[in-house]
């Protein structure tokens, strides 16, 4: 069961940077990429706290998820979306 | 009676409980995670706006709340059986973390819609935020 958290942990890591290559390219906005890339980053950040709980691990994930909590305040709420269309 | 009743048989079965709520939780954010990686390639292949990506983030963001909830529910399942004091205090820190994420994931959920809202030129309130009995 750990294994497969951690995979699938894997694969949303893998997800994010699929997903913000084609924001990137798609949009030409690096902000909205980058939040994109960090919602599923959260994710897999989210999966790894399933795992079962040793300090490491947990430290580990928190600091993940406090990077891109702070990366996320410090873009603003959707302020890409927000100057309009592309 | 103590062998249907006993420490060990409700242990077994909370965790039990414990594993199948985990995992649920952990299925819908892989899901989640999933769907909206197919979506924003779909959208940034179909719909080449800037703006076409704010709903694919929404519903991102509404199905790693919901998966949260579930983890949560799973914490709370786990205090049942956490004899120990480090394994409170995992737990404990494990939960904080949760419930930090839940409220920032809600918030960032509400700014979005708002701003979804704007740009649509609407201000149509999702039907979750409506106080019951109030007619739509």
């Amino acid at each position: 069961m750990s294994a497969l958290i951690g995979y699938a942990a894997a694969v949303c890591v893998a997800a994010g940077l699929l997903a913000g290559l084609v924001v990137l390219v798609v949009a030409r906005d690096g902000r909205l990429a980058l939040r994109v890339a960090l919602d599923l980053w959260l994710a897999a950040g989210l999966l790894r706290l399933a795992l079962p709980p040793s300090w490491d691990q947990l430290l580990s994930a928190a600091a993940i998820i406090a990077v891109r909590q702070l990366v996320g305040l410090g873009l603003g709420p959707s302020r890409a979306a927000s100057t309009g269309e592309k | 009676m103590d062998d249907v009743l006993g420490e060990e048989w409700l242990s077994h079965s909370v965790d039990l409980l414990v594993r199948l709520v985990e995992t649920a939780g952990a299925l819908i954010i892989f899901v989640g995670a999933m769907t909206a990686l197919v979506r924003f390639v779909v959208v940034g292949l179909r719909d080449r706006r800037t703006r076409a990506f704010v709903p694919v983030r929404l519903g991102l963001g509404r199905f790693l709340a919901l998966g949260l909830e579930f983890q949560l529910a799973s914490d709370i399942l786990r205090t049942a059986i956490a004899p120990t004091l480090r394994e409170i205090a995992e737990l404990a820190a494990v939960a904080a973390i949760r419930t930090a994420l839940n409220f920032f994931l809600a918030r960032e959920i509400r700014q979005e819609r708002a701003e979804l809202a704007r740009s649509e030129g609407r201000a149509t309130p999702d039907p979750v935020d409506e106080p019951a009995g109030r007619p739509s």
